[in-house]
């Protein structure tokens, strides 16, 4: 177990900086997720914590001590790829004793350590075959067993996920979930999927071109997104910015000029002055219900899901706007509705948010 | 349709067997011939039919000692030549896989351009400094010239086959705990097997019977069979056709049993890189 210090960590490759200047605290025993969409930069931070790529500047310091260029084979982590990176030559077991045998461990010991690995994971019926012979999800077992038997302080995940089908990467999800509790091992996991992020993480960091945009709980994130980037990354469907006008500013309140939004009073946030800003609204806080404040436009998709209805509405500035409603909902296309929500569930954002 | 088809495929036989004949024919003259009466060997109308006879054998074994001395040193200097070249080729094969910049572009363009060159114009100069360095007549000298001449062709060889293997297997390895070598060691060398069994068949085939360096830097220490051969035919006792053709038998089968065996793996590597795998 250990912790981790990120202090300035910069990465350029031949110029080009994709790392800029990174400030991070990881906990001993916390599970943290990276996310961003893809080449924000999480997985090259991944690659610098694991030592794969080097330090540009900054500091990365391992349980007080720092690591820039600690060979990573000395940095007490192990690290599950995305493509899994088995060895194909080599069966299951001498795949997650490869590191062992490396360590001159007694043959006896590593079958220990390997079969009780497997036994976590459920792979004991597999240790003689060749990874050629398996599923991807035994692949991908076998690797996070490969990274387990070397019983390293930080466990690093690179997108373990991603090449699984839906129902295999939930029940991996869980299992890694169920992992973390039982080795209680520091954790870093890089995704691109939010669901993932929520469910899995103590804490979250949102990464964009290099740079941290907000890092929290995911429930703090989800509740309070600094700015419009996390708020639109963080929850599924995204959060509906809609693009609105600001009359006036006063004691930290924000006073709209939009048709259907005359009323509203909302945190003026960061915004300081009257002019463009982005309206943050969950599809989840939406109503069909009459309400004081109200948004409408013409309905030109509508996913009936079961326990709930996603309705895709064009607004006549032609952005849209997504409502989840409970239930099944029938709802005939080309029709205008109106939505309306509670002036406690919006936030407000500088329209520069989305702007670079 | 099937008219054409049966044609087409006729031709195709008649074709695989003129290369059959064209390449064997050599061979097997040489082989029946060791084993034929003297006078038989070189009778017109050829005799298919004879006794064979293991007398030009017996004579090779009794007379040309110098011949399986000249073959050990053959053997001495292929294996030295073989496990130059796969290092070398590997290890160089992989600088140019895994990593890239304007100078190992460069290089490995020199690398290819150099083979080109005739390797006598190379081996001229060389003479003088060998002797002054005191390799002359040495196995070294030959197994590093020969090891020499086939390190460009491995390392592109080799890069391609080492292209191949995912470098994620060499940070996964790295991050297991492995040094450079145990990465090259355990993970690149099993994996590019194919590559390197394909740079051994080049290596061996050449080494194994060569002849100009050998003439130029070898005098008797280290003097390999195919010179001894040569020397069969420049005998001033005459050329005693039967017992050089025993000779040549004996120097043909190592490297064709040796080629037949790592056929297999020889077609994979010649392909390498063709499809994607």
């Amino acid at each position: 177990m250990a912790r981790l210090k990120l202090s300035g960590v910069k990465k350029d490759f031949g110029g080009v900086e994709v790392i800029k200047g990174v400030d991070l605290d990881i906990e001993d025993g916390e599970f943290v997720v990276f996310v961003g969409p893809s080449g924000c930069g999480k997985s090259t931070l991944l690659r610098l914590i694991a030592g794969l790529e080097e330090i540009s500047g900054g500091q990365l310091e391992i349980d007080g001590r720092v690591s820039n260029d600690v060979p990573s084979r000395d940095r007490g982590i192990a690290m599950v790829f995305q493509s899994y990176a088995l060895y194909p030559h080599l069966t299951v077991a001498e795949n997650m004793g490869f590191s062992l045998s490396l360590r001159k461990t007694p043959k006896a010991e590593i079958d220990r350590s390997v079969l009780q690995a497997a036994t976590i994971l459920k792979l004991e019926h597999l240790l003689d075959r060749k990874p050629s012979q398996l599923s991807g999800g035994q692949r991908q077992r076998v690797a996070i067993g490969r990274a387990i038997v070397r019983e390293p302080s930080i466990f690093l995940f690179d997108e373990p996920l991603s090449n699984l089908d839906a129902a295999l990467r939930m029940e991996t999800r869980t299992e890694i979930a169920k992992l973390h509790r039982d080795l209680a091992a520091t954790m870093i996991y890089v995704t691109h999927d939010q669901v993932e992020a929520m469910t899995l993480a103590d804490k979250i960091v949102v990464l964009k071109g290099g740079v941290v945009q907000q890092v929290g709980a995911p429930m703090e994130l989800y509740r309070n997104p600094c700015n419009a980037f996390v708020a639109g990354f963080i929850g599924s469907p995204r959060m509906n910015l809609l693009k609105v006008d600001v009359t006036s500013v006063e004691d930290g309140k924000a006073r709209l000029a939009q048709p259907g939004l005359e009323h509203l009073v909302v945190p003026a946030g960061r915004v300081t002055a009257p002019g463009k800003a982005l309206l943050g609204v969950r599809p989840q806080t939406l109503t069909l219900n009459p309400g004081q404040h109200q948004v409408s436009g013409t309905v030109t998709l509508v996913e009936r899901m079961g326990p709930e209805t996603v309705i895709s509405i064009r607004l006549a500035d032609g952005s849209s706007l997504l409502a989840v409603l409970p239930g099944d909902v029938e709802q005939a296309l080309d029709a205008n509705v109106s939505f309306s929500f509670a002036d406690t569930d919006v936030r407000l954002f500088p329209a520069s948010d989305l702007e670079n | 349709m099937r008219a054409e088809r049966i044609l087409v495929n006729a031709g195709k036989t008649l074709a695989v067997l003129l290369l059959l004949v064209w390449s064997l024919f050599p061979i097997v003259f040489i082989i029946t011939s060791s084993f034929k009466p003297g006078r038989e060997i070189f009778a017109v109308p050829p005799q298919w039919l004879f006794e064979p006879t293991f007398d030009h054998y017996i004579t090779l074994w009794q007379r040309w000692a110098v011949f399986f001395h000249g073959l050990l040193n053959s053997t001495i200097v292929t294996i030295g030549a073989a496990a130059l070249a796969v290092v070398a080729s590997t290890c160089a094969g992989y600088v140019y896989s895994r990593y890239s910049s304007r100078w190992l572009g460069a290089s490995l363009l020199s690398l290819i351009a150099i083979r080109l060159i005739p390797p006598i114009v190379v081996t001229l100069p060389l003479f003088p400094i060998v002797n002054n360095l005191g390799l002359a007549d040495t196995h070294f000298i030959l197994s590093v010239l020969y090891a020499t001449f086939f390190v460009s062709l491995g390392t592109v060889l080799m890069r391609t086959f080492v292209d191949q293997i995912p470098r994620e297997l060499d940070e996964a390895a790295s991050m297991d705990g492995a040094t450079l070598p145990v990465i090259l060691w355990r993970i690149i060398m099993p994996l590019a097997a194919p590559g390197i069994i394909a740079v051994a068949v080049f290596v061996v085939v050449f080494a194994w019977n060569e002849f100009l360096f050998a003439f130029i830097f070898t005098s008797t220490k280290a003097k390999t069979a195919p010179l001894v051969i040569s020397e069969m035919i420049g005998s001033i006792e005459g050329v005693d056709w039967g017992v050089l053709f025993a000779a040549s038998t004996i120097q043909l089968l190592p490297v064709l049993i040796f080629v037949m065996l790592m056929n297999r793996y020889l077609v994979a590597g010649l392909t390498a890189g063709a499809t994607k795998g």
